[in-house]
């Protein structure tokens, strides 16, 4: 009933830190562009070659 | 730096802080030399002589065998250890066949013309590794590399395999051979007739 | 609800510990200390096979043995040792439960049911096709299955790792964000993810390809392969860094300078380092420059920035610790006064100057596309691989050891005359072996190759003299370093089975079979933050980490030289185009 001190809210988590905290979603981006600039880049290079000629 | 913990630590609190100026600093000079390590490669496309872009093809073993046998019956010149030597013009499109265990044919080339040069496998992978001078490239079955050559000494070299390739892999050598600009074979340390 | 686990709590830390966590750090751990026991084996008849003028084995068997040395030491030990990391990192260090203990243990038994049927073909010969397996050579189709039961096992221990993290966070086991080193070995978690994936997009097919279900083309089996093959060593690269941040908290109190520099190092490496997959590839028929180039610069050294930056602060890191210590003269006082009779110390200092001069600099400059050409298949490659896997990562993994036998396994360290030695045994014969086995590799001497005198050969071949020399010091090396792991295993072994039990020690006393972390901690003083804003406000250039920022120039230094000598003796070659 007293009145207590104002206390002030911890100050927020940066943006930058919270995105660092989640895992998931490094796994995520680690697993997709591994994917996607490596083996499917990659796959992509080696499918779509001509055939020889043979000059 | 307050807060002082270890990797070990949970760290507390807010701990997206700017780094101090020295740790800074290295980060930018680190930095600075990763971009001129990536400049290198396009500026050796651009100014350098030894890239390994080639003229890559897809290609049935049987037709790049039989495509060497053209090349070799067109331009035969003789014959060493029982593998052909061929002579062909500068400029041209030559053909080099590896197999379990041999490199077939012998080239004769001329210093200072350029060949394009095509590699391929008939069977498993092999390794291209033109001695002494250290040149190396994958043979994969299935595939023609067509890389523009420019010889630029006189000498006569070999050509060691060095892909596994089985079990007589470490018998699988072949040979080069360029002659100066006069047509004369020249006999160099690392390679003998 | 969290599941009631009887938690014991560590004597040294005062952290809670799993005892399910416990047994499985150590069965994995001992079972990597087997597959190193069968690689070192290999190794001796090996180098004793490539010094020419020994030439142990005959040609099948050299290539048997080498096949048997590459899956034991790159795939069974390394990966046996990183899940004892994956357990213990994410339960020990966060004072949280293994939440899948039935899947852990079936986990590790698939993995060692896959393990030793890929022993068994390769020794019987079923299976002669190198660590590479390349197609088209071929090999018994149970020796593909046993590859893939193996990789299933530890695909699944890494989603038991992030299970336990999620589970750690939302029973609030811990507070705050992980710490570095946990945040490390999720880093290795999340790569060993990428590896694994690809590791069972190849073999299965392969798999199939065996029994004549299908085809398999030989440049699309190296693409992905590769995405297995070498991404695998990136995650020892993770898992090393971690124990860094470990070896350095544990051995002198080092510091985390920026958790924010450190974390991001680490992210570059979760999102680029496994491109470098295409070092392998760079001379090879199916893919073209600009894959080649994008690739292999871990998408422009965004990767090696990061390793760069962790060669600052991991060394910065353990300089702060000591100089907050009180060991402040000069610029390096706080190295030369440093615990290098503790194993863990210098082992860590070992791997960290190695791994980052010979293998990090060598690396590098190879793995350049232009400059592959002078590479590619040459002894330059194992030169540089066992700068960073060996002199680096396994050396980081054998010293981290010294401090598990008595925290995990509670036991004394046996041998312990015999450990404080072992890693300069061992890194010393490390160095020998990498710098002669590089600079034969230059002659172009070939990796892989059983004889390079060519006596069964049509043409004749002559290397420079300089390479039997070479050759000869390469296996002195080599056995210098086996002498190194084989003291090594036994210590492990003896310390594990047969150890003495830890018993009651009393801080600030000295005990064999100890290291000096554990009896005399490195605790920071009471005002350790006042002592940090001093030595941050220094006007000196060189900064609160002086002698950290000398030899990061040093190091810098030597890899411009190495760099371009290397261009320079590239143009001197044929034109190639």
């Amino acid at each position: 009933m007293a009145d207590l001190p104002e206390v002030p809210d911890p100050p927020a988590i940066p943006l930058g830190q919270r995105l660092f905290d989640n895992v998931f979603l490094w796994l995520a981006a680690g697993v997709a562009v591994m994917l996607i600039v490596y083996t499917g880049w990659g796959l992509w290079e080696v499918l779509t070659l001509p055939q020889a000629t043979l000059p | 730096m307050a807060d002082i913990h270890t990797g070990l630590d949970s760290p507390r609190g807010i701990w997206w802080k700017p780094a101090h100026r020295n740790e800074k600093l290295w980060v930018t000079i680190a930095f600075a030399w990763c971009m001129v390590l990536f400049a290198m490669m396009p500026l050796w496309h651009w100014k350098g002589g030894q890239n390994p872009s080639g003229i890559r093809r897809r290609v049935e073993p049987a037709a790049f065998y039989q495509r060497t046998q053209e090349f070799i019956t067109q331009y035969r010149v003789g014959e060493d250890h029982g593998i052909p030597i061929v002579a062909p013009p500068p400029g041209s499109d030559i053909y080099l066949a590896a197999m379990t265990y041999q490199w077939t044919p012998i080239l004769k080339l001329q210093q200072g013309a350029e060949y394009t040069l095509h590699l391929s496998a008939l069977d498993v992978n092999h390794g291209f590794n033109l001695n002494p001078l250290n040149v190396n490239f994958q043979v994969v079955p299935g595939y023609d590399y067509g890389l523009r050559v420019t010889p630029t000494e006189a000498g006569d070299f070999r050509i060691i395999c060095n892909e596994f390739c089985g079990i007589g892999h470490h018998t699988m050598v072949g040979r080069v051979i360029v002659v100066n600009e006069k047509g004369e074979e020249v006999t160099r340390a690392g390679g003998q007739p | 609800m969290s599941a009631t686990v009887a938690f014991r709590t560590c004597p040294f830390t005062g952290r809670k510990i799993d005892p399910v966590a416990d047994r499985l750090t150590q069965a994995n751990a001992v079972l990597a200390v087997v597959s190193l026991l069968i690689g070192a084996v290999a190794a001796v008849l090996l180098v004793l096979t490539r010094w020419q003028a020994v030439h142990l084995l005959n040609a099948e068997w050299f290539y048997r043995i080498l096949g048997v040395h590459g899956m034991n030491m790159l795939i069974f030990f390394i990966i046996f040792f990183e899940m004892a990391v994956l357990h213990f990192t994410s339960t020990a260090l966060l004072n949280a439960r293994n939440v899948a203990p039935k899947l852990s243990w079936a986990s590790f038994g698939l993995m060692v049911l896959g393990a030793g049927m890929v022993e068994w073909l390769m020794w019987t010969g079923k299976a002669d096709v190198l660590f590479t397996s390349y197609v088209p050579l071929k090999a018994h189709p149970l020796f593909y299955l046993g590859v893939i039961l193996f990789a299933v096992g530890a695909l699944l221990v890494t989603a038991i790792f992030f299970a336990n993290l999620h589970v750690a966070k939302r029973e609030r086991r811990y507070e705050g964000s992980l710490p570095l080193v946990v945040f490390g070995a999720a880093t290795a978690a999340i790569i060993a993810v990428i590896t694994l994936l690809h590791g069972a997009a190849i073999y299965i097919p392969t798999f199939l390809w065996s029994l004549g279900l299908m085809n398999v083309d030989a440049q699309v089996y190296r693409l992905i392969w590769w995405g297995l093959g070498h991404s695998s060593q990136q995650i020892n690269v993770a898992a090393m860094v971690a124990i860094w941040y470990m070896l350095g908290a544990l051995t002198v109190g080092a510091i985390v300078l920026n958790e924010k520099i450190s974390r991001m190092a680490f992210v570059l490496y979760i999102l680029f380092i496994s491109m470098a997959s295409a070092h392998h590839l760079l001379v090879d028929p199916g893919m073209g420059p600009s894959w080649k180039v994008v690739n292999t610069s871990y998408f422009m050294y965004m990767a090696v920035l990061a390793s760069m930056v962790h060669g600052f602060t991991v060394p910065a890191g353990m300089e702060l610790g000591q100089r907050l210590r009180g060991f402040t003269r000069g610029m390096f006082d706080w190295l030369r006064r440093a615990p290098w009779g503790d194993p863990g110390f210098s082992g860590l200092v070992f791997s960290v100057v190695l791994f980052g001069f010979i293998g990090g600099i060598t690396g590098v400059t190879i793995g350049t596309e232009q400059i592959n050409i002078i590479v590619h298949n040459t002894l330059r490659v194992p030169g540089h691989f066992h700068a960073t896997v060996v002199a680096g990562t396994a050396m980081a993994f054998m010293a981290v050891t010294y401090y598990l036998i008595p925290l995990v396994f509670r036991k004394r360290v046996a041998f312990w005359g015999m450990a404080r030695i072992q890693p300069y045994v061992f890194s010393i014969g490390m160095t020998i072996f990498t710098m002669t086995m590089t600079f034969a590799g230059s002659f172009g001497v070939p990796r892989r190759h059983w004889d390079i005198s060519f006596s069964q050969a049509p043409f004749s071949v002559q290397f420079s003299p300089a390479v039997d020399l070479l050759l000869a010091l390469m296996a002195i090396g080599g056995l210098l370093a086996a002498t190194g792991a084989f003291m090594f295993i036994a210590i492990a072994v003896v310390s594990v089975f047969f150890g003495q039990p830890l018993g009651e020690l009393t801080p600030g006393v000295a005990v064999a079979g100890v290291p000096q972390g554990l009896t005399h901690p490195p605790v920071h003083a009471a005002d350790v933050d006042r002592r940090a804003e001093e030595l941050q406000a220094t006007r000196s250039i060189w900064g609160p980490a002086p002698g950290t920022m000398a030899l990061v120039f040093v190091f810098l230094g030597a890899f411009v030289v190495y760099f371009f000598v290397n261009w320079k003796v590239l143009s001197f070659v044929w034109k190639i185009g």
